[in-house]
């Protein structure tokens, strides 16, 4: 394995937020151009990656996706470290889980790099009638907190692709202007512009024993 | 002459002009080269019946096919020995009248290799055809023990429980797998019943739960958020409950709204948020009431679910004490070190910890990530072993596993694990499972568990001290 895949980066992406809001099926959307209308529940974490070419380089985005309970944050925040991305996904129908948005920001800088991209997302736009979380409200929110902000769907594919290459996008800004060596790197972090790879990976390790 | 093999989009032109000519008549033979007959796209036009193709070959190859050719289809169907897959039917023909005539010593040459050609995909026809009849035999031979088998506990076992549950024959038996038909009873004997639930207090607690339905069915509004009490609250509302039978066993569609059983997964669960409100809903617990209620009717399902829920690794996950699920992992590293040595090391290599696929294959008591009769047959030795079998069956899965996970690196890894095959041989897994050790250095799991437990330096000691911070604050307020 991993003779298949060469890429320049890459970039771990956390998908968060609460429990049925659709995190799984964006993912398998954008990786797989699934959806399941009865997708099962996720427990613990699960993974996937697609690899996308920006600007000559190409980019492998692994993704974690984590279940959304908010029982199980204890074990899913130490989830967040490494990660230099992460969609905080909410549902456009159910208010209340736009409203633990904050909660969940706070748990993310709680854990993960201070650097890191973040997008709100609003899924379920397809649910246009059913809507309780106007798009103002929330990109102002976006906005006020220095995010980016996206309002997809992943059952009819709207912006699912942008969401992730926009996020992808800006991680690649930021790394790009730190002059990091380019080449084959494995691996990347925010924070620390030097010895990449190696601190990638001890950030990781960190990370997963701690869970 | 032309070859034509296994390329139907590109010989439907062909085709169509066989077809045309065939249907005409059997007397109608001067069609060109080679014919090969494939699987052919319905909207190609009416082509030929695979039987009417077959009769046809047999009379060209001067052969009565399998069986007698003018027998009716049952007697083709009956016999296993040959049958001719449509795509093999390869007829050989003389070139068209508007062609000159092959010279004889091509024709010969051809006839030859045509016959080669038959005679490999009969052979290979053959083989598939015992295949199928030895699939068959096995699956009448496994039918007929799980017979048996279900005579013997039903006769034998189930009315002298307590004297013959430990014997060795009924454990062999049990490991064996249980029959479908007993499994819910020998579960529940297995499991107990130390909490005492009755049939009524079941009724009171599924009572209690609808009231509390019923008066929250007004979206809460009270949230105040950060309160770790009033999010326990939370989670075990109606909605969350909901939310998560509709994406339990979606493929059986028995779960879900207006399926059999989705009133009483739903009554399951509510009843024990009421039993248990210091417990709550947790997720992973629809997974184990679902399963427990395809074996046992609905308040025994109840009693078996509160009970096994309350087994000290059970309450340790679903209670989400991070530090004692700390100290169960770690046990698990101690006999996956002494078992696979070299994959350990490789998930070491690769920073792979055993939370990210234990937590899924834990909660779930592997109903997710096995195939529900193979998660059966876990269920079946773990009510017999405890909670040691649950750790013994992920070893057994990465033992199965272990050349392809020591080719792959951290993610793919990552991936296979939270996403097992969806074919496990169930044989295969339980011979893995067998050759695990539960011995280190002469203890046992409870006794190394009891060691990590008794030193909570042990987790100390390990060079990582931010996140040995996080878990002693995430464990404090777990209790």
């Amino acid at each position: 394995m991993g003779s298949d895949d060469s890429y320049n980066f890459v970039f771990k992406v956390v998908l968060i937020g609460e429990s049925g809001v659709g995190k799984s099926n964006l993912l398998s959307r954008f990786t797989k151009n699934e959806f399941l209308h009865d997708s099962r529940t996720t427990i613990g974490v699960e993974f996937s990656t697609r690899t996308v070419q920006l600007d000559n380089f190409t980019i492998k985005a692994q993704i974690w996706d984590t279940a959304g309970l908010e029982r199980y944050r204890a074990i899913t925040s130490a989830y967040y470290r490494g990660a230099v991305g992460a969609l905080l996904v909410y549902d456009i129908s159910k208010h209340l889980t736009y409203e633990s948005a904050e909660r969940w920001l706070k748990e993310l800088y709680d854990h993960a790099d201070p650097h890191m991209v973040v997008m709100l997302v609003g899924n379920k736009k397809d649910l246009e009638n059913l809507r309780t979380v106007p798009t103002e409200e929330a990109k102002d929110f976006a906005d006020k907190k220095g995010l980016m902000f996206m309002e997809t769907s992943a059952l009819d594919s709207t912006n699912v692709e942008a969401a992730f290459n926009e996020v992808l996008t800006a991680i690649h800004k930021k790394v790009a202007s730190r002059e990091v060596t380019r080449g084959s790197i494995s691996a990347v972090t925010l924070s620390s512009p030097l010895g990449l790879t190696r601190e990638a990976q001890e950030e990781r390790k960190g990370c997963c024993k701690s869970s | 002459m032309k070859y034509l093999l296994a390329l139907p989009a590109v010989l439907f032109g062909f085709l169509n002009l066989f077809a045309k000519k065939v249907t005409d008549g059997p007397t109608e033979q001067n069609n060109p080269g080679w014919k090969l007959f494939g699987k052919i796209p319905p909207r190609e036009g009416p082509l030929k019946d695979p039987k009417k193709i077959q009769k046809e070959y047999e009379t060209k190859s001067g052969k009565a096919g399998p069986g007698n050719p003018t027998s009716p289809r049952q007697g083709v169907r009956k016999n296993l020995d040959f049958e001719p897959l449509s795509t093999t039917a390869l007829i050989l023909e003389d070139r068209p009248a508007n062609l000159p005539a092959k010279p004889a010593e091509e024709a010969q040459k051809h006839r030859q290799q045509y016959e080669e050609m038959v005679a490999q995909a009969k052979k290979r026809e053959l083989k598939e055809a015992q295949k199928r009849k030895k699939q068959l035999e096995d699956r009448c031979k496994l039918e007929e023990s799980i017979g048996t088998a279900a005579q013997i506990w039903n006769q034998e076992i189930l009315p002298n429980w307590s004297t013959l549950c430990t014997s060795r024959r009924v454990r062999d038996l049990w490991w064996q797998g249980i029959p479908p038909s007993v499994r819910g009873k020998v579960w529940s004997l297995a499991v107990g019943n130390e909490l005492n639930i009755t049939h009524e207090l079941y009724n009171i607690c599924l009572a209690r739960a609808k009231e509390k339905w019923r008066s929250t069915a007004v979206p809460t509004t009270d949230t105040e958020g950060r309160d770790v009490l009033d999010s326990s609250d939370r989670e075990s509302s109606l909605e969350l409950i909901k939310l998560d039978i509709s994406r339990t066993f979606p493929q059986l569609c028995i779960f879900q709204q207006g399926g059999p059983y989705y009133d009483v997964l739903h009554s399951i669960l509510g009843a024990y948020t009421c039993y248990r409100p210091d417990v709550g809903y947790v997720q992973g617990m629809s997974f184990i009431a679902a399963v427990l209620i395809l074996n046992l009717d609905t308040a025994d399902a109840f009693i078996a679910f509160a009970n096994l829920l309350n087994k000290p690794c059970q309450m340790a996950f679903f209670r989400v004490d991070h530090s004692l699920m700390l100290t169960y992992f770690a046990a698990f590293e101690v006999f996956f070190e002494e078992n696979l040595p070299k994959l350990f090391a490789h998930f070491k290599k690769n920073s792979l910890t055993p939370d990210i696929y234990l937590i899924d294959w834990i909660f779930t008591l592997y109903s997710k990530s096995l195939p529900l009769d193979l998660a059966c047959r876990v269920w079946d030795v773990f009510c017999r072993d405890g909670e040691e079998f649950l750790f013994r069956t992920a070893l057994g899965v990465l033992r199965l596993y272990q050349d392809v996970l020591t080719s792959m690196d951290f993610i793919h890894m990552a991936q296979f694990l939270t996403r097992l095959p969806d074919l496990i041989p169930p044989e295969q897994l339980f011979q893995h499972i067998a050759a695990v050790h539960m011995t280190s250095r002469n203890r046992k799991w409870a006794q190394v568990l009891l060691l990590r437990r008794g030193c909570p330096s042990c987790r100390r000691s390990d060079p990582k001290p931010a996140s040995t911070r996080r878990v002693c604050r995430s464990g404090s307020s777990g209790r």
